[in-house]
């Protein structure tokens, strides 16, 4: 305590360059969580669980009385619904089958593989202004690792940054440091979606890069590209919202209107190519054998 | 000493749990009080630019492990919101009301510029006045409002300590 005291100035000063040291060594860094981290979010994320879970618990209790009267109205539509998806995907099981026949007699790979999937909750959100990271509750233990891919409701929500033994973070598409490589499923068209703060608080992103010459129009849906390496192809993003042409003249950009709500997210899909997860939860029913 | 480090660990989990849950219910056009800044201000305020830069500093870790993308950088800001503001006003009477609602503003907008400046302006990106108007100032504005809140709280909190550390120790 005496050897603090004494050399407080230096310390301090060390502690800063150490720091300003660890954070330009750092940037930008995916991987997994060290195990401090692990150890830091073993301790707090079941607490964030707790208080978002006691938080929505009442906010939905609130927004219930509001909202019984549609309640019916909507449960019949989401009836109709249901009725018009079942037939749909019975037409496409059969075009899955056929297109697998007919992909085996032609000799070449599936393009939209199945993936692996396992449901998330998303537990904190960013304390600051700037960004749009949030915090989910699975981390290594089960599997998920950083570079994993997160949806919700049929459209692309982000990716997890890194991962801790019992948490994830995760970047949505709407957060100003992210990219995904996109196309336009009617015409082809590439570009990039990325996220910008200006567009951020309203739920929108935005898609830059677009050839001057495409055909790209208001309403054409969005989808991930076959040339990222993170994103599998074929998840849908949104559609456009509207067209403008960037000061250059020579490029167009695109502000995409995402499927997903991002301001009332609450669970979100995790979406993995490798088959870690199924391997991990193998492993662990395996264990659970073996004790009983 | 001991009960210090806990309610101080204590408050700074505390802090860190409620911004990123039950605070995003309190977001006014999607801005929320900088909370963190208010304790760290409060802190140098109260104890000195020591425990200001430790609490910075601590409070500055458990933001980078759970929303930052590099390891150090919010540490080494709010260790040295708490340095700063601990050496510049340490003569003042920490019982004024309106004082520490001033600096958590100020610390909120210096704070914030330097966000900008390292993670939007070296990024290409150039609409400053935008961010001033519908970030900067905003925020300064609402932990302003905050500040009077929490500093009374931690100032109570201390006093507390305070009283108790007097007579353990048979200081004064």
């Amino acid at each position: 305590m005496k050897f603090f005291e004494n050399y407080k100035k230096q310390i301090l000063t060390v502690l800063a360059v150490v720091l300003v040291a660890a954070s330009i060594l750092t940037a930008g860094r995916t991987g997994n969580a060290n195990f401090l981290e692990s150890t830091l979010g073993f301790v707090i994320t079941p607490l964030q669980k707790v208080t978002t879970n006691v938080s929505s618990f009442f906010g939905d209790k609130f927004s219930n009385i509001k909202n019984e009267k549609d309640l019916e109205k909507e449960n019949e539509e989401l009836k109709a619904e249901i009725e018009r998806l079942e037939r749909e995907n019975k037409r496409l099981s059969l075009m899955d089958e056929e297109n697998k026949k007919l992909s085996s007699l032609l000799e070449i790979s599936q393009k939209y593989a199945a993936y692996d999937t396992t449901a998330s909750q998303i537990i904190a959100k960013d304390p600051g202004n700037w960004y749009n990271i949030f915090v989910i509750d699975k981390g290594t233990k089960e599997g998920l690792s950083a570079n994993m891919v997160l949806t919700a409701e049929g459209g692309l929500v982000g990716k997890i940054t890194e991962s801790g033994y019992t948490y994830s973070k995760g970047m949505s598409i709407l957060d100003s440091r992210s990219s995904v490589s996109a196309m336009s499923v009617r015409t082809g068209d590439l570009g990039i979606v990325k996220g910008d703060y200006t567009l951020m608080n309203d739920g929108l992103c935005k898609m830059e890069y677009i050839d001057s010459d495409a055909e790209i129009m208001e309403g054409d849906e969005i989808i991930t590209s076959h040339l990222s390496d993170i994103f599998p192809p074929g998840i849908s993003i949104g559609t456009v919202k509207e067209i403008k042409t960037d000061s250059n003249g020579l490029t167009k950009y695109a502000i995409i209107e995402p499927h997903v709500d991002f301001k009332h997210l609450d669970t979100v899909l995790v979406i993995s190519e490798s088959g870690e997860m199924e391997e991990t939860a193998k492993k662990a029913s395996d264990n659970e054998e073996v004790s009983n | 000493m001991k009960e210090r480090v806990i309610s101080t660990a204590l408050i700074l989990i505390l802090n860190i749990i409620l911004q990123s849950t039950l605070f995003q219910a309190i977001r006014i056009v999607n801005i929320m009080p900088n909370t963190s800044i208010i304790i760290i201000v409060s802190y140098a305020l109260l104890r000195g630019r020591t425990e200001g830069a430790a609490v910075g500093c601590f409070s500055g870790i458990l933001t980078d492990i759970f929303f930052g993308t590099s390891f150090g950088f919010y540490a080494f800001l709010g260790m040295m919101t708490g340095y700063i503001c601990g050496r510049s006003f340490h003569n003042l009477y920490r019982e004024n009301y309106i004082l520490p609602i001033m600096i958590s503003s100020a610390a909120v907008f210096i704070y914030e510029n330097i966000i900008y400046f390292t993670g939007f302006l070296f990024k290409g990106n150039t609409e400053y006045f935008y961010f001033l108007i519908h970030l900067i100032i905003p925020e300064m504005v609402y932990t302003g409002v905050f500040s009077i809140i929490i500093y009374r709280l931690l100032f109570a909190v201390n006093d507390w300590l305070e009283q108790r550390e007097k007579y353990r120790y048979r200081l004064f």
